[in-house]
């Protein structure tokens, strides 16, 4: 009479239904790309932080703005965002410069281009962060999803047996439920890398705005 | 941007590399904690159902002290003299009374070798060793020693016996095992029907006396020793009639009209 269900975590994946088996390898698939894009998100993002960090103190240190721009123009490999900003802004301010163009003409192209560096930085800061949140608040309804189908051939089992008991069922929902477990593991990562990766990037993207600003006003004070 | 995709390959192959580490120890994680859970139930089940076993084992041991490097050997051989202890059926009559004292005078049969030396040496202490019951006629054929012959006789009577006995103690030993399996399957059916007042408490006990049919069908339900609560009775028995038909044994030769159950329904 005793039933000795053998319950370990191979036993109880390879005894899933195919469905259930599709759904886990779909999720695990999900987890390890979500993973990979948590640890590439970290480095980049606290490589960009570091970086710009470093710039703004050797900026506001007093240097000497073309050496900045020689140095930032000469390693473009290994410049932060906040220096490929100041590259690109000083580059038109320069250049406009040459060409003897008034004082505003000059300061607002500066300008235009220190923004669309900006712009390209933030969003190459933020490309795959929506594949997080989408994993984040998929991943636990295709976990579910897989556990309801394995519950609902649980059940189907079940109505075979006269005597049913808990014995008959239990193994097909353990079963089923590791998919949800799958789920919640690769969505709670997930969610809180988004919510943490989100918000250094706010910060940093306020951090680069007040230096555009700030630097334009340097610009303008330059010409006059 | 072909700057910046260059500047991240490094990161690139170290996100791939700590990925699959996450993913390895959770493996790793689920593999051995998931198997320590599911061990330890699996351990505890075998150990009851050998329990009934072990206990008849012991008394057939003590009872051949003659055999004692081989208890296990006896049987095979014991299945050929079968038969022929039969053609001798008049011993067993007479076996209660050497039986009683063989266990003890287990010397009287060795006292007796050392004067059949002197009379017959050479043709006794071939089917001594034997003990076979084949040679045996004959040698009652020849009446000379009736007596020593009764104790040959006897002696393979009673090692018959205790072969039978021995088989007999193994098929009761699983034919008991089949029969609390029996018990059980029915007692979790009753017991997964079972609704309890609120009345309950400590671990009472009580036993029924239940008449069923063929098929498990439940025809009679009668209180053998109450638990002392006659709420938690009437739950029992109404829980016995909830369950029918009661589940059928593994041996259909087990079937048995009249059950005596017993239940303790507040057993964790």
């Amino acid at each position: 009479m005793p039933i000795t269900q053998d319950l370990s975590i191979l036993s109880l994946i390879a005894e899933a239904s195919l469905l259930v088996k599709l759904v886990m390898a779909l999720l695990a698939v999900v987890s390890f790309m979500s993973w990979y894009w948590i640890f590439r998100k970290w480095f980049s993002i606290g490589r960009a932080r570091r970086k710009s960090l470093a710039f703004e103190r050797s900026f506001w240190s007093g240097g000497d703005l073309n050496q900045l721009f020689e140095s930032a123009s000469h390693d473009r490999h290994n410049t932060g965002p906040m220096e490929r900003i100041f590259e690109s802004g000083y580059r038109e301010f320069t250049k406009l410069r040459a060409k003897n163009a008034d004082h505003g003409t000059i300061v607002n192209g500066a300008r235009r281009a220190m923004r669309a560096t900006y712009q390209r930085e933030v969003d190459e800061l933020e490309a795959h962060l929506a594949f997080l949140a989408s994993v984040g608040s998929v991943s636990p309804y295709v976990g579910l999803f897989g556990t309801v189908w394995g519950i609902m051939n649980a059940f189907r089992g079940l109505s075979n047996v006269s005597s049913a008991t808990l014995a008959h069922v239990a193994p097909g929902i353990a079963e089923a439920l590791v998919a949800t477990a799958i789920g919640l593991f690769a969505a709670i990562p997930a969610v809180v890398a988004y919510n943490r990766f989100a918000h250094d990037i706010d910060r940093l993207s306020i951090r680069l705005e007040s230096f555009m600003e700030e630097f334009s006003n340097i610009l303008h004070r330059q010409l006059r | 941007m072909n700057a910046a995709q260059q500047r991240r390959d490094p990161a690139q192959w170290a996100s791939v590399a700590l990925a699959l580490l996450v993913h390895l120890a959770l493996a790793a994680f689920l593999f051995f904690g998931v198997r320590w859970q599911s061990e330890p139930p699996a351990a505890v089940q075998v150990s009851l159902v050998s329990q009934p076993a072990i206990t008849p084992a012991p008394p057939p041991k003590p009872a051949a002290p003659k055999p004692a490097p081989a208890p296990e050997p006896k049987p095979a051989p014991k299945l050929e003299p079968k038969p022929e202890p039969k053609p001798a059926p008049p011993p067993p009559p007479k076996a209660p009374d050497i039986k009683v004292p063989e266990k003890k005078p287990e010397p009287k049969p060795e006292p007796k070798p050392v004067p059949k030396p002197a009379p017959k040496p050479a043709p006794k202490p071939e089917p001594k060793p034997q003990k076979k019951p084949a040679p045996t006629p004959p040698d009652r054929a020849k009446a000379i020693e009736s007596s020593r012959m009764d104790e040959l006789l006897a002696m393979d009577a009673q090692r018959a016996r205790e072969a039978a006995l021995l088989r007999q103690e193994a098929n009761a030993a699983a034919r008991n095992r089949t029969m609390a399996a029996y018990k059980a399957k029915i007692q979790g059916k009753v017991k997964a029907n079972i609704v309890l007042p609120l009345s309950a408490s400590g671990n009472p006990e009580a036993v029924f006396e239940v008449t069923q049919a063929t098929g498990g069908v439940v025809l009679n339900v009668r209180l053998v020793k109450s638990t002392g609560d006659p709420a938690l009775d009437d739950a029992i028995k109404r829980a016995i009639q909830k369950s029918d038909p009661l589940p059928e044994p593994d041996d259909p030769a087990l079937f048995n009209r009249i059950l005596i159950l017993t239940f303790r329904p507040l057993e964790p």
